[in-house]
């Protein structure tokens, strides 16, 4: 009984973090886009600089109709936003947000984590599928071929970290580097790289958001949706960016480790400066055509992986 | 070999140029936006534009510059000008206008009334915050044209475009019969 309402909590815990974390960075990347394109962004909506913005924009969204298009498949359709969200919530299980912080500390937490986010397809396909769309269909059908592709340089750009260290643990990486006191972001230089390219290719993020070029797809595997399951996605995407900015830190900046502030601070300092600098590319990069897309993937990150991987490996072997 | 040297070459236009391209952003993010809060803070009038034409006031006498010639009400394409002369009670016409009506609905700011006057009566304005729900309010008659001059004149003045004369010159009687 005990064990279900610690469980409980954890997942309220959880959840409304979820929100927050979404309130915060949709005003967030709307003032910092705003002040690269030197506008102010939002700043009517109530608090100092339109910080109220995200709430108006729920109670918009709640207040919407729930409208279901004609030709849909109504049970994808409807569940593929609680699905797409369903990973999101699950990575905060592992993350180590600080020295004694931790969700559940799996021994299998990288791998817990690269499958769960894996999941993000399945949400994004049933969107698209079910939406009866044409351009949903083609953005589900590039969200697969892209997330596909860059899945497996993220995964083994994360590999040179995991023989450095002989663990699996997130908990474990982040400790192995603060005993040694040397984040694993500078021996493991191209991992880190190819890790962040591929993790905003992973979040279908500019230069990367092909699956949603508003330009030829109007948005996406979401063209159809509105209202609270709209938004159901735009959490789950905000979420992702974040847990994937905090696995980034994680495995290549010293997670909770760093002098002064207690570690749960300095593990959401870094993660949001790592989001920052997401929102930063974003807003600066052009989006690159599908073929240059699967350049990169397979030709350039891809090779350069493996090659990190077998780096490390020899040097530690040779060592 | 040339390819791989156009490959290198590539690869190092490319990381330079997402140098230099993320440099020019972060500094763009600290410059003061270009954004002007409109209702709050009004931008200032680029000289020449011109909103709706206005009868100005005669600095020493205070009174209309207008003599009530037509030539205005006669130039305007769409016939938005109406002028009806002033008549004395000794039965002869004078040099001033009884009504002076501009249709502003009508009205399509083109500059020809300000052009044809030959007694710099009139002038447009840089007054533009002039909507309104009814048709009717926008028919100014010849007070509300003068009060529209000298609330553009003031404008003027604060933005150092022209030398205030001073206020009493201008607020008095407009009207004279």
């Amino acid at each position: 009984m005990n064990i279900l309402l610690y469980a409980l909590l954890k997942a309220v815990i959880v959840v409304a973090f979820l929100g927050l974390n979404a309130f915060v960075l949709i005003w967030a990347e709307r003032k910092i886009s705003g002040y690269i394109q030197r506008r102010y962004g939002p700043l009517r909506v109530g608090g100092p600089a339109g910080a109220l913005q995200s709430a108006a924009d729920i109670l918009k969204l709640l207040t919407k109709e729930d409208f279901v298009p004609g030709g849909a498949d109504k049970w994808l359709w409807t569940l593929a936003p609680a699905v797409s969200l369903i990973p999101a919530v699950l990575v905060y299980l592992v993350l180590p947000i600080g020295k004694t912080v931790v969700l559940q500390n799996l021994n299998i937490g990288l791998v817990f984590f690269a499958s769960v986010t894996s999941f993000t397809l399945l949400g994004i396909f049933m969107a698209g599928w079910g939406s009866n769309n044409k351009y949903s269909l083609v953005g589900a059908m590039r969200a697969g071929a892209q997330l596909f592709s860059y899945e497996i340089p993220l995964i083994l750009s994360t590999i040179g970290v995991v023989i450095a260290t002989g663990t699996l643990t997130l908990q474990g990486i982040v400790e192995a580097q603060a005993q040694h006191h040397e984040w694993f972001v500078f021996p493991q230089f191209v991992g880190f790289v190819v890790f962040y390219v591929a993790s905003l290719a992973e979040l279908n993020r500019t230069p990367f958001d092909l699956a949603e070029a508003e330009s030829e797809l109007i948005a996406g595997y979401f063209t159809e949706y509105s209202g609270i399951r709209w938004a159901m996605f735009a959490i789950a995407e905000y979420s992702n960016l974040f847990t994937t900015s905090a696995l980034g830190v994680t495995l290549f900046l010293g997670g909770w480790h760093g002098p002064w502030l207690p570690g749960w601070m300095w593990f959401l300092l870094k993660s949001y400066l790592l989001v920052f600098i997401g929102i930063w590319i974003r807003w600066t990069l052009p989006r690159v055509r599908i073929d240059q897309l699967m350049d990169l993937g397979w030709k350039f990150l891809f090779p350069l992986s493996v090659a990190n991987v077998l780096g490390t490996a020899l040097y530690l072997m040779v060592r | 070999m040339r390819a791989a040297v156009a490959l290198w070459e590539r690869l190092w236009n490319t990381g330079k140029s997402m140098v230099v391209g993320h440099g020019i952003t972060i500094r763009e993010m600290f410059h003061k936006p270009v954004t002007v809060r409109y209702p709050e803070e009004k931008p200032p009038f680029e000289r020449g534009s011109r909103s709706v034409p206005v009868l100005k006031v005669n600095e020493e006498s205070g009174l209309l510059n207008c003599v009530s010639c037509g030539l205005c009400e006669r130039s305007c394409p769409p016939s938005c000008i109406e002028i009806v002369q002033a008549i004395g009670a000794d039965g002869h016409r004078k040099p001033w206008p009884e009504t002076f009506q501009l249709d502003l609905s009508h009205c399509m700011v083109c500059n020809l009334c300000v052009e044809a006057c030959p007694f710099d009566a009139l002038e447009m304005a840089d007054v533009v915050e002039l909507s309104s729900y009814q048709v009717q309010d926008l028919i100014f008659n010849k007070e509300q044209l003068a009060e529209l001059w000298k609330t553009s004149r003031a404008l003027r003045v604060a933005g150092g475009e022209c030398i205030d004369m001073g206020d009493d010159t201008v607020a008095a009687g407009v009207v004279r019969s």
